[in-house]
């Protein structure tokens, strides 16, 4: 008797997973083993203090630079294998910067099709109507035209995020997205990536906005020295953190009156 | 913890102030306003027009406007008047034109390698850089006229078969060329580097290739940044075709000297002098306007 073979559920491949990962600087170490998983549709929060190595762990992931030693794998694949196309790892992979890193000479319709008309080929009225699709959604259709000179640090970041988005990323990776805006402006970046985590995105995240990290991550990372000292759903670690590190930390950010 | 400020009083202490007065007002003598400013501006300009008056009624002036502001003359070398083996200058700065166009295209391509070459790293590409800075430094750091008779002279003296026998104007196109492209690609060069490296950083995360980067996120703005730069060379260039005369081609100076010569009157000088001004004065004058409409276009947020 032949009975219909059960669906196996097998444990999807993580998105990203990262072993003993090792990055110098010159003498300077900035990593030094850093292991790190993320499953799909799962947003991963780093915090740790200025220089603790959050965005060089970031870049490592996008190839923005190269790890001394560990693994990272992206999608299964691992990026230390020579024949990976650094290209197709970006354009699988969005990064959204600190400091937006808009083109200055191209308006904001023109920033966000760039990637899609000059890497995945699409016709210019196709890659603009996706565009002016997005830009509708977060509210800057009317700002299409406008060169990124003329908006405010918050609107260019949520342009920023959008330019990512149009080529259709698998993973986002967001460096400190706020950290450069002023406070009045912060909100409206960080509900636009409240938003993307609700409809499901895999972002890995570095950021210093404890109150985000906790409502909106899955997992919150937090790096010090080099090494992911402790890990956990942000419950934990904000809540009852096991470590001496992570608690002097959180006690600094508590007396400093952001958390 | 130490106090970060001095003693009460102190200079630059808490309260510094309240003993000696400050005092706010300047020292300079104030700035001609109103019906002063008026009246110093016209006193200026009539002492201006007096001394310039003086200078064109004085004896000199009329041996000055004899030589070298005389229409008739300035017609006949501009025109030429070929039964007495005069050239016409205007003729003449047409190649002028001509010359300093093609070569300005030749130079724009040609530096841009250079500069790129010279910005990528790479270890085949190394001895092409070393190279690269030579040829810049040599070029650089000979006068134009000096390569132009060495070139224009000395190349058709070698007697070799194909190179030796071109026209005296592919030579002096050849040397402009040579010299221009190593201050273009310094131009270049500095435009490529003043686009700050998250740019590129930017562009390459979006998953596009360095050849799409370099052409369509760094050079646009690098080009942005040294266009005033780029256009000074451009007339600098379109100058330095006179030095072709030296080489005995027909170009607008060379007729120029030519009709002096014959008449004994330069105010052929004069009239290429103008043909020249002609074209490198609404030359700036547009660099300027380029400026301009970039700062504003990209101010009031207008589509490219």
């Amino acid at each position: 008797m032949v009975t219909p073979a059960k669906p196996v559920l097998r444990a999807a491949k993580p998105v990203l997973r990262a072993a003993g990962v090792r990055k110098s600087f010159g003498a300077l170490e900035v990593l030094r083993g850093v292991d790190l998983t993320i499953s799909a549709h799962q947003v991963v929060c780093v915090i740790g203090s200025s220089g603790s190595g959050k965005s060089t762990l970031l870049r490592c992931c996008n190839l923005l630079e190269r790890i001394d030693s560990g693994t990272i794998e992206l999608f299964g694949h691992d990026l230390g294998d020579e024949r990976i196309d650094e290209d197709l790892v970006r354009r699988h992979t969005g990064m959204v910067f600190q400091a937006f890193n808009l083109f200055p000479h191209l308006n904001v319709l023109d920033n966000v099709t760039l990637g899609p008309r000059r890497v995945l080929r699409l016709q210019r009225g196709l890659a603009e109507q996706r565009a002016q699709e997005m830009l509708a959604r977060i509210g800057l259709a009317d700002k299409a035209a406008e060169y990124p000179d003329r908006l405010s640090g918050g609107q260019q970041q949520r342009v920023a995020i959008v330019r990512s988005l149009a080529m259709g990323p698998r993973l986002l990776l967001l460096d400190e997205v706020t950290s450069a805006l002023d406070p009045e402006l912060v909100a409206e970046v960080l509900d636009l990536v409240g938003e993307l985590a609700h409809q499901g995105m895999t972002m890995l995240i570095a950021t210093h906005e404890m109150g985000f990290a906790r409502d909106v991550a899955n997992t919150v990372c937090f790096l010090e020295g080099g090494v992911i000292v402790e890990s956990g759903p942000p419950e934990r670690i904000f809540g009852d953190p096991t470590e001496q590190a992570t608690r002097r930390f959180l006690q600094r950010i508590v007396n400093a009156g952001r958390l | 913890m130490l106090p970060i400020l001095g003693p009460p009083n102190a200079v630059g202490g808490p309260g510094a102030g309240d003993e000696e007065p400050i005092s706010l007002y300047s020292s300079h003598r104030p700035r001609l306003r109103g019906k002063a400013g008026t009246a110093a501006s016209t006193v200026s300009t009539l002492l201006v027009v007096a001394l310039v008056a003086l200078v064109l009624t004085s004896p000199a002036a009329a041996a000055f406007r004899n030589g070298f502001l005389n229409v008739h003359q300035m017609w006949v070398a501009l025109a030429g008047h070929p039964e007495e083996g005069i050239l016409s200058v205007g003729k003449g700065f047409v190649l002028n034109i001509w010359l300093s166009l093609v070569c300005e295209a030749i130079v724009l391509v040609l530096a841009l390698g250079l500069a790129t070459l010279r910005l990528t790293r790479g270890p085949v590409l190394l001895p092409f850089r070393a190279l690269a800075i030579a040829y810049t430094d040599f070029a650089r750091g000979v006068p134009v006229i000096l390569v132009m008779l060495w070139v224009g002279f000395g190349v058709p003296s070698l007697n070799l078969a194909e190179v030796s026998t071109q026209s005296p104007v592919v030579y002096a196109g050849f040397v402009l060329v040579f010299a221009y492209t190593a201050y273009v690609a310094e131009v270049y060069r500095a435009g490529l580097m003043s686009v700050p490296r998250a740019q590129v950083q930017a562009a390459r995360s979006l998953g596009l290739s360095s050849r799409t980067t370099l052409s369509r996120v760094v050079l646009p703005q690098a080009v942005r940044n040294v266009l005033p730069a780029l256009l000074n060379d451009f007339a600098s260039l379109q100058k330095d075709t006179a030095i072709v005369s030296t080489l005995g081609v027909a170009e607008a100076v060379h007729s120029a000297q030519i009709a002096g010569g014959v008449e004994f009157n330069y105010s052929g000088f004069t009239i290429a002098s103008l043909l020249f001004l002609a074209v490198t004065v609404p030359l700036t004058r547009y660099t300027d306007h380029v400026m301009a409409r970039d700062r504003s276009r990209r101010l009031a947020g207008m589509p490219a």
